[in-house]
């Protein structure tokens, strides 16, 4: 069996909480009730073309 | 309202300086200019919102069901219809960023009372679901509404947020306003159209269209017949009737034969037979004769027997009238059908009279047609107005719907009991009410009018735009576009779109686009404004009381009223007074001027009694002009535009009067230049224009010195101004646009107008202040192409991005409902293989997501699906050419993830072939990104210009516009100031008598006395030798834009790739990697230069190149068949396999494969061949070699 997928973090789009998901949670902020979240930025390192 | 006025009059020569503290408060700004450019569409939506729909509502036809069997009779009707605001499953609010994220519609609960009366008894009244209703933001309903600025950054909209569009599914999309004929004034017209409506008809006709109460229409057309009668013509269902005219006249009210004859001869008067003003001539009592003629011919004499006659022609065609008598229907059919805007009778009869003589004026030549193509006899379809009188067809039909389905269970008979609610409402479920919410989400989605009547509008298609954010110009533009209908589109004839002088003032000259919508989509004047329901207090307003007082007025004025007896004169010694399309008296010749300068009066003093956009139409006494009479407008969706009224201004700035396009026609009003326009002592001019710049539009209105440039410059530069790459949007975080523009380091210009700081241009800024060089460099810039400096370009001069959304609803995706929830985001463990290098767990999160921020290349997967019924994983692949970051996931859904949005970016930086335009119709194309060291410099102070230009892009198009902006951007940003540059600011100085010098010697002034030269010219040197160039060359600042045409977009290049199935040739289309048609007129020019070797490259070597057997002995290519020989078995793994055997070729006809030949050909030819075998025809090729041919 698969371990299970590790939870990602979404940002609230109302009022800015951090809220950990994982596959099937239903997609709602646990502290407003919120149903717009945003994926939070990456923490790997992003390198961009300095040109 | 005088707050507005003020406001109006007060033209802001200084531009307006925000110090960074009122900078950083968002509400700083003014916003009223602005808003006043969306209004038209807001107002109208409100007023559907607090009275429209109900008195909609209360005109539909109620609908009678009859059970035979009982004798029992149902009632249906509709009561009280209440519209909710936009909420979240009925509970909390909804907001449009919401709606926007998650492609849902911003719509409201409508709920409407149907009342059910049996037999004359007490109404029962049920509240009916009837679907969601789209909700206009900023209109009543909205959320948003009376949000300062603040409190809209909270709701993620912009601070300047305006509404007047409806969101659905995601989607923001406006209503175009449509131009109409006016409504309720009769126009006399000459079409030849009307000569084949049936044998004996002419083409003349006066025809109006009345409006009723809901804004519902009806038009009606009174045609001349040559032999001298008329015919009233109307349309039902899509089918057109036609009545004598004597039969609707006799009918209308309780007349005799003299009456209507008098009547009709009245304007007739031998006294004054070729006077000026005269419309009677003699033939009028002949005609007369022969309308009622006519009527005694069918054997009517009474009024009865009129409505008789018609109640028994036209009950098959009025639904609900099967159980009324003949007299009854007649009845219905005249309240229905003829001159719906009025309610009595003696209207009617007065309306047809006065139509009658207009039409008999007309024939008689005394009175000119009137122009159907002018905006005079024209007003506007708000959205309003449009919603509502497609709601009321809808619910119209509903009802009717209901009926039929009630009737046919009674036919039926299997239980069903009309008396009992319960089995109603049963039955009428069947077809339910919602559906009417959900058709006008389509009309607004589709903008399609599914409609059977029609809604006596010209077009079926075409009502809603999408409100493109791709700078505010453009999305701004859309407001205040007024197109003048998609039938005319198609018209051959150039005259509608020609430029009338009638639009003076309201229409922009400037802006419209150049080719196919030329001249149709035009572009409101920024102060032109369309009339409404609403007061200068926002109050709806009492068109009764309002029509009282003008009618006391006028009889103070001398007018004769039209009760109890029509007026038995005519011009040119009484003129008919027409208020809204209703004669309400006759005013003699000689009073009307003075009334009309009372009602002026009136109008500006601003009396609640009389709207400020009263229309005072009068049309003076002509010898053969228009038909004369005092027509007063009290309607909406009229235009209307400010000026000042020379009688009644004084110093402090009042005596503003809104005037609309009818009366302009008639009225004397000055250019404020002091030229007087050329006018005699005989008739002065009573009116003056406010400011010249307020004929054109905004976008007109931003082009700096616009008033120094050819005309069709202009013209351009309102087209380019609204593809220019900008700040399209201040909450472009929040926003989920399929593709949004953005520039990165956007300037503000130097040089403005005074329109760029009243609309506020500067929140949404749209160019860079380029330092543009004007000289032949390095033979770069030819034909329009110009160079830019690298290092400007990397400095991040014109940088850019694309914003793209993607959405992805697995709900959607499977049409199947019970498949639905089997579709996860999730990424596959399995085949954790490589796409383009790349492991897909570096691509993918765990959420089957992409990562926040990180760079996708073409092809590679950014997202993972995971369906459960199939057990398979399908990820999405990245399109196009370039590489994208992804800007933001977002998700959003109430049960488990089903529904996302992933925004991408791509990054546009200038690159050769990209489009480059200034504010004065200049384009060109980047041709190359120059080092800046081989730029030329200054010999002075050493800079290097950003961007060259050639010289040759001046003299013929005359854009001295932009060399005065480049002189006075160098003026300015040597002082550091802004410049002013509105367009005939000369015309308005030299009023005042200040300023005398000319605007050359102002800017050079400033130049010289900064130590520059006067003209703006320069000393440079070559960047490439470091010689002084031969000539001083002209440099300056100039406000470029960038366009959004880029040749990442565009680009299209292929070597081999796909070819089309059936004919191996190439497909077509850059989306698919295709090739670009080398056609018929590119091989002539081939074959014109000898150049056959490359024809026969492009045509057949690089296309279908086919190598074909042809059979010599039959001659055919489809009967050879390749027979492949069965390899001998190999036995012994050690020994060399034997050699491949010879390829056979047969031909089945033949039966042997002697004389078989291959032959090059296209791949095209064999198919033809194949195509004609299946027709039974026998392509038969005769082979040789060339030289024996």
């Amino acid at each position: 069996m698969d371990p299970p997928p590790e939870p990602v973090s979404y940002i609230c789009g109302d009022c800015g909480m951090e809220n950990t998901l994982k596959q099937g949670d239903v997609i709602q902020c646990r502290e407003c009730g919120y149903r717009i979240l945003y994926k939070k930025r990456t923490r790997r390192i992003v390198q961009y073309e300095a040109r | 309202m005088i707050e507005v006025k003020e406001e109006m009059v007060e033209v802001k020569e200084e531009p307006v300086h925000y110090s960074p503290q009122e900078l950083q408060r968002p509400d700083s700004r003014d916003l009223q200019a602005l808003r006043e450019l969306f209004k038209p569409h807001i107002e109208s939506f409100d007023y559907f919102i607090e009275k429209g729909l109900q008195i909609m509502l209360d005109n539909i036809d109620p609908v009678v069901v009859d059970d035979p069997s009982t004798g029992q009779k149902l009632r249906i009707s509709f009561g009280r219809g209440d519209l909710e605001d936009p909420r979240k499953d009925r509970r909390q609010p909804l907001y449009p960023y919401e709606c926007r994220q998650a492609k849902i519609s911003y719509s409201g609960q409508f709920m409407v009372e149907v009342s059910f009366q049996y037999n004359n008894g007490p109404a029962i009244r049920e509240k009916f679901k009837a679907g969601q209703l789209p909700i206009m933001l900023m209109s009543k309903l909205c959320h948003l509404r009376n949000a300062d600025p603040q409190t809209l950054i909270h709701y993620k909209e912009e601070a300047s947020e305006m509404g007047g569009y409806f969101i659905l599914n995601g989607y923001e999309r406006v209503v175009r306003l449509l131009i109409l004929p006016k409504r309720n004034y009769p126009t006399s017209s000459m079409r030849n159209s009307f000569r084949e409506r049936s044998e004996g008809y002419s083409d003349t006709a006066v025809v109006i269209r009345c409006v009723r109460e809901d804004q519902s229409a009806v038009t009606v057309k009174l045609y001349y017949l040559r032999s001298g009668t008329a015919r009233i013509g109307f349309w039902i269902g899509g089918r057109e009737y036609l009545l004598p005219v004597g039969v609707v006249l006799k009918a209308l009210i309780d007349t005799t034969d003299h009456e209507i004859y008098s009547c009709l001869t009245c304007c007739y008067d031998e006294k004054y037979e070729g006077a000026k003003g005269a419309v009677g001539t003699q033939l009028l009592g002949e005609r007369a004769k022969i309308i009622l003629d006519e009527v005694q011919y069918l054997g009517l004499l009474t009024r009865a027997q009129c409505l008789e006659h018609i109640g028994e022609h036209f009950k098959p065609v009025m639904p609900g009238m099967e159980s009324e008598g003949n007299l009854a229907a007649g009845e219905a059919m005249l309240k229905k059908y003829i001159f719906v805007h009025l309610n009595h009778t003696h209207d009617k009869f007065n309306l047809l009279i006065f139509m009658l003589q207009k039409l008999f004026s007309l024939v008689d030549q005394t009175s000119l047609p009137d122009n159907t193509d002018s905006l005079q006899n024209q007003e506007v379809l708000v959205p309003g107005h449009l919603i509502t009188i497609f709601l009321k067809e809808k619910l119209q039909e509903w009802l009717s719907k209901a009926k039929g389905v009630l009737q046919e269970e009674l036919i039926k008979k299997n239980n069903f009991n009309l008396g009992s609610l319960g089995d109603v409402k049963k039955i009428m479920e069947r077809n339910p009410l919602s559906n009417v919410g959900s058709a006008i989400e389509t009309l607004l989605k589709t903008g399609n009018l599914a409609t059977q009547s029609g809604l006596d509008l010209q077009q079926r298609a075409g009502f809603t735009v999408q409100a493109e954010r791709l700078n505010y110009l453009r999305f701004l533009s859309h407001f205040r576009a007024v197109h003048r209908g998609a039938a005319f589109a198609g018209l051959r004839t150039t005259s509608v779109r020609k430029l009338l002088p009638e639009s003076w003032g309201f229409l922009c000259p400037v802006h419209t686009p150049d080719g196919s919508p030329c001249g149709l989509l035009n572009h409101m004047a920024c102060t032109c404004r369309i009339t409404s329901f609403f007061d200068a207090k926002g109050h709806v307003r009492n068109f009764l009381s309002v029509q009282r007082s003008l009618i006391n007025l006028l009889i103070g004025g001398g007018m004769i009223p039209s009760s109890p007896e029509l007026v038995r004169a005519g011009p040119p010694q009484v003129v008919s007074v027409l208020l809204d399309g209703c004669i309400v008296g006759s005013l003699p010749a000689e009073k009307v001027a003075k009334v009309v300068a009372k009602l002026r009066e009136l109008k500006v003093a601003n009396k609640p009694t009389i709207p400020y956009d009263l229309e005072v139409g009068y049309v003076p006494l002509t010898l053969g002009g228009t038909y004369p009479g005092l027509y007063l407008f009290t309607s909406p969706s009229r235009f209307v535009r400010p000026v000042k009224n020379l009688a009644l201004s004084s110093e402090n700035g009042h005596g503003v009067e809104f005037i609309g396009p009818f009366e302009q026609a008639h009225m004397e009003i000055r250019c404020p230049d002091g030229g007087d326009g050329g006018r005699t002592t005989t008739a002065p001019a009573t009116h003056e224009e406010i400011h010249p710049t307020w004929i054109l539009s905004v976008v007109a209105n931003l082009t700096p010195w616009s008033d120094h440039n050819q005309s069709p410059r202009n013209m351009y530069q309102c087209q380019m101004g609204k593809q220019t790459m900008g700040f399209s949007s201040q909450a472009l975080r929040f926003r989920a646009d399929q593709k949004l523009y953005h520039l990165q380091t956007p300037q503000s210009p130097i040089i403005r107008t005074s329109a760029y700081e009243k609309y506020g241009i500067d929140e949404y800024p749209l160019g860079t202040n380029a330092i543009v060089a004007v000289l032949s460099y390095t033979g770069y810039d030819m034909e329009d192409a110009m160079i830019l400096n690298k290092s400007a370009v990397d400095r991040g001069m014109f940088h850019g991005q694309i914003y793209q959304t993607e959405t992805i609803d697995l709900t959607e995706q499977s049409g199947n409902r019970r498949e639905q929830s089997k579709k996860i985001f999730r990424r596959s463990k399995l085949d954790n293989h490589k796409y383009t290098g790349r492991p897909v767990d570096s691509l993918i999160d765990t959420d089957g997501l992409p990562y926040v921020g990180q760079t996708i290349n073409p092809d590679e997967p950014y997202c993972s699906i995971y369906d459960a019924v199939t057990n398979s994983t399908k990820v999405l692949k990245l399109k196009g050419s370039e590489p994208a970051f992804v800007d933001y996931v977002a998700v959003d859904g109430k049960k488990p993830l089903q529904k996302v949005n992933i925004r991408f970016r791509k990054t546009r930086n200038p690159i050769i072939g990209d489009k480059f335009s200034s504010r004065h119709g200049q384009k060109g194309v980047c041709s190359q990104l120059w080092p800046d060291v081989d730029m030329p410099f200054s010999g002075v102070t050493g800079m290097r210009p950003d961007l060259i230009i050639n010289p040759h892009a001046f003299p013929s198009r005359m854009t001295i516009g932009m060399l005065l902006e480049s002189v006075a951007a160098k003026g300015g940003s040597l002082e550091g100031k802004f410049k002013d540059a509105t367009p005939f600011a000369d015309l308005v100085k030299k009023a005042d008598g200040s300023d005398k010098k000319s605007l050359v010697d102002d800017l050079g002034s400033v130049l010289l006395s900064k130590g520059f030269n006067y003209h703006g010219l320069e000393v440079l040197y070559s960047g490439v030798y470091g010689t002084e160039l031969t000539c001083e060359i002209f440099i300056g600042p100039v406000y470029y834009q960038r366009l959004r045409h880029m040749v990442s977009d565009k680009f299209q290049v292929r070597s081999t790739g796909i070819v089309d199935q059936v004919t191996r040739q190439p497909i077509k289309g850059r989306k698919h990697g295709g090739g670009i048609r080398f056609g018929e007129m590119e091989r002539d020019a081939m074959l014109a230069h000898g150049a056959s070797y490359l024809l026969h490259d492009r045509l057949h070597t690089c296309s279908d190149y086919h190598i074909a057997d042809v059979c010599s002995e039959c001659g055919s290519i489809l009967t050879t068949t390749f027979v492949q020989h069965p390899r001998p078995q190999v036995h012994d793994n050690r020994e060399l396999p034997p050699a491949k055997p010879p390829k056979k070729v047969t031909c089945h006809a033949c039966k042997n494969s002697k004389g078989m030949e291959t032959v090059a050909m296209p791949y095209v030819f064999r198919y033809l061949a194949a195509e004609l075998a299946s027709m039974n025809i026998k392509m038969k090729l005769q082979l040789s070699n060339g030289a024996e041919a």
